[in-house]
């Protein structure tokens, strides 16, 4: 048994228990930020000191391993503004993103927000959103599932993980139809006359049989 | 990091890496692959099945865990509940997956005003967690006839013709939505989508984005969501029950709010059901890859109501779970892994099994070696066997996993295990519901105006499904289901009544069944077990 401060309150709990099982161990009937306990949601985000250390650190109730001395809280939503748009009705929606996050701009580079869980340089991508390489930052934020740590550490309130949404999203609407789709799809709007395809519904199973073998 | 005690068994998979390569297991034939199965595939294991006493599907081989929420009073009491509505909408979606979600913006589309309710946060989902990728015939050298072929063959014939026929031919349609919503599937180098090859497919058919498929489509869906007033959101607010009308339509649903503890009655023209699957009952003890809310509740809703099912006996257990670090157990080794052609490992340092046969051979196969003394043991008492992922730093080029598979490495490098160094210790794991809620071609069971989408509905996968199967199967079947149940816009509901309960539960007392059980289970049980 080790003992640690969880949620505020010194208590015994065994070995090995990750934040969110030290809980259920302790009686705490937390459902709110749980989702996946695989460290691939990001529902779970806790803020934790270490025995003996100085500086905070963050990361997943699901992953990280309570130790003795270690003093725990979960932060399991942080509020941060989402901005409020249709792409449907934007021609182009890189070109609107100093209209949806002004607060963008006063991001001065203190890398407060580099705390992330998925290990994402949030303040290298906030500086590329910055400068306009946005499709450096849509290929940077494929890893972030949203958890929110890094807006909460931001003095400018920004919401690095939205920014980056916005951007991954306009970025993949920007570009072209890719050609094999495209082609596919022309295809398509004819493919009802397959007649051999158009039997399925009545084949016999073995006739069924057949026909799929056929493709092996 | 690894224990003391697992240091011998290590170097034994390093020291063997060499003359393994030489030699590939031969692939099974038909008759062999039967007789494995037969003995170690949990799906025919008889004593972890009954036939179920009552309902639609009296008679049914089901697994233990269905048939005890299925034959059981609730223990909510129903006949206390007040049914009168405090949310009205044109529909109902349950469920805030992928399917949910989806079914939720085509219904939306169609002009029909939306109450998307879900249990935990939206997106919480097994949708989310998907890593792989999704099937779709874009290739030029596939085709939506071959997708067919191959999804049918996969299941070994026992998935329903009609809904694989939809499937497929939905597909492309489907990519070219989720690319106008702003998903960003991979590319190669002409803009073409990157198609991959999978086990079991006859061309290369798996669009991805890195190994976070699922996730970057759930993220860009639920910002799409946000988009429209005529789409509220109830989260943290499962299902408990639904309702009918008095000629037994589905006409709304009982919901648990988990904050202010009490229940609310929804009242809607038509409902989705799109709740997901099952892995948290955890079949026969085994771990699952499965979120926290997946407990199977779609399963009693619909039954309740008088819908049938389809398949409820197969499961599809993923060979390659985790089962070390402790915390980690059931967590899953996207099959992407296997595909590239690591090595299986047991305790004597040897390949049992062609690592390319399907997920329910290989599965039976590494149960097998657990089962006969060849398996790995963890100090906690779990037992396993090695998937020697270094070996693909040699076979390909260094540097491999940590480009292809960043969020494997990047979930290893925080517990001390560098993937690239250290094989992983994997047993199979509850993975996938191949049977659920029986559906036609528009996603509605057979309940009037219950429609079910995604892992809760049965009938596409047949006995096995294939990779990439599952995300597509949400989406085609999400919109077919959002679309339809968006034309009843103009259905008159009813009164919300509990009949179909209490017309249930007498019949349960009919036959003498008297267990009750919280059905739907929610959230499992938890039990601390490493004390
Ligand atoms: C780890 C993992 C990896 C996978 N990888 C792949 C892959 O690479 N390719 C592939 O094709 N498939 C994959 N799958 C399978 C696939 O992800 C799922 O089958 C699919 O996403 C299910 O989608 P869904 O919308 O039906 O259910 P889910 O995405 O699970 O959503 C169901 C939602 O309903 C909610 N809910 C549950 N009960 C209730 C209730 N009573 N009331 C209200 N809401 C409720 C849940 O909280 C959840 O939000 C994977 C699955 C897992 C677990
Ligand atoms: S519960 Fe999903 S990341 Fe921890």
């Amino acid at each position: 048994m080790i003992t640690i401060e969880l949620e505020g309150r010194k208590i015994r709990v065994p070995e090995g228990l990750t934040v969110i099982e030290a809980l259920w161990d302790t009686g705490h009937d937390v459902k709110r930020g749980i989702g996946c306990l695989s460290g691939l949601c990001g529902a779970c985000t806790v803020a934790y000191l270490e025995a003996g250390a100085q500086r905070v650190k963050f990361g997943l109730g699901c992953q990280v391993v309570v130790a003795e001395g270690m003093n725990v809280i979960m932060l399991p939503y942080f509020p941060s503004r989402i901005a409020r748009y249709d792409m449907a009705d934007m021609a182009n929606p890189l070109q609107e993103l100093p209209g949806q996050y002004p607060e963008l701009y006063a991001c001065d580079d203190c890398k407060a927000c580099n705390i992330c869980p998925e290990w994402i340089h949030v303040a290298g991508f906030m500086k590329n959103a910055k400068e306009a390489a946005y499709a450096t930052v849509a290929e940077k934020v494929k890893d972030c599932h949203l958890c929110g740590l890094c807006a909460s550490r931001c003095p400018k309130s920004i919401a690095p993980q939205y920014v980056g949404l916005y951007l991954q999203r306009s970025c993949a609407r920007q570009q072209p139809l890719p050609p094999n789709l495209r082609k596919r799809l022309e295809e398509m709007a004819t493919f009802a006359d397959d007649a051999d395809f158009a039997r399925v519904p009545v084949m016999s199973d073995d006739e069924l049989k057949d026909f799929c073998r056929g493709f092996l | 990091m690894y224990s003391e005690s697992l240091v011998p068994q290590l170097e034994l998979v390093n020291a063997t890496r060499e003359q393994r390569k030489a030699v590939t297991p031969a692939p099974l034939a038909d008759r062999e692959k039967t007789v494995l199965l037969k003995k170690y595939h949990p799906d025919y294991k008889d004593s972890a099945f009954r036939d179920l006493r009552i309902g639609a599907n009296k008679g049914d081989r089901v697994t233990h865990e269905f048939a005890d929420l299925l034959e059981s009073f609730s223990s909510l009491d129903h006949a206390r509940l007040d049914l009168e509505p405090e949310v009205t909408t044109d529909v109902l979606v349950l469920g805030g997956g992928g399917a949910g979600v989806t079914a939720a913006l085509f219904a939306e589309s169609r002009g029909a005003r939306v109450l998307l309710a879900t249990k935990l946060r939206l997106g919480n989902s097994n949708t989310i967690m998907a890593l792989g990728g999704m099937q779709a015939a874009v290739a030029a050298q596939d085709s939506p006839v071959r997708h067919f072929a191959d999804t049918m063959i996969a299941g070994g014939f026992a998935g329903d013709r009609r809904l694989v026929k939809a499937m497929v031919e939905d597909a492309p349609g489907i990519v070219a939505w989720l690319l106008k919503v702003g998903v960003n599937f991979d590319r190669d180098e002409n803009g073409d989508l990157a198609t991959r090859m999978a086990a079991g497919m006859t061309a290369p058919r798996i669009l991805s984005i890195g190994d976070h498929t699922g996730l970057n489509i759930m993220k860009v869906l639920k910002d799409e969501l946000r988009k429209s007033d005529r789409i509220e959101l109830a989260e943290f607010s499962p299902a408990v029950e639904l309702t009918t009308s008095e000629t037994g339509a589905c006409n709304g649903a009982v919901l648990y709010d988990l904050g202010r503890r009490r229940h609310f009655v929804v009242k809607a023209r038509a409902v989705v059901l799109a709740t997901g699957g099952a892995g948290r009952l955890h079949n026969q003890g085994f771990p699952t890859s499965n979120n926290f809310g997946a407990t199977g509740d779609a399963i009693v809703l619909a039954y309740r109501a008088g819908a049938r099912m389809e398949g409820l006996d197969s499961f599809q257990y993923h060979p390659t779970g985790v089962m070390f670090p402790e915390h980690m157990v059931g967590v899953l080794v996207t099959e992407a892994i296997r595909s590239l052609g690591t090595h299986l490992v047991n305790a004597r340092g040897e390949r049992f099994v062609n690592e390319l046969e399907t997920r329910d051979v290989v599965a039976a196969a590494i149960i097998r070696e657990c089962e006969t003394g060849n398996g790995v043991r963890t100090p906690s008492g779990k037992v396993g066997v090695w998937l020697d992922l270094p070996i693909l730093e040699e076979l390909f080029e260094k540097g491999l996993l940590r480009k292809r598979f960043p969020a494997l490495f990047k979930k290893f490098m925080r517990v001390r295990i560098d993937i690239t160094r250290r094989p992983l210790l994997v047993y199979p794991t509850l993975h996938y519901q191949n049977g659920g809620v029986f559906i036609d071609e528009t996603g509605e069971s057979t309940v009037n105006n219950l429609f079910v989408a995604g892992e809760a509905a049965g009938g596409i996968h047949g006995r096995n499904r294939a990779m990439g199967n599952a995300l597509l199967d949400i989406f085609v079947f999400g919109r077919r289901a959002g679309i339809a149940a968006a034309g009843r816009v103009g259905h008159e509901p009813g009164r919300l009544t509990l009949n179909h309960v209490a017309n249930y539960y007498s019949r349960l007392k009919s036959l003498r069944i008297s267990s009750v059980a919280n059905s739907p289970t929610l959230f499992p049980e938890f039990i601390v077990d490493k004390i």
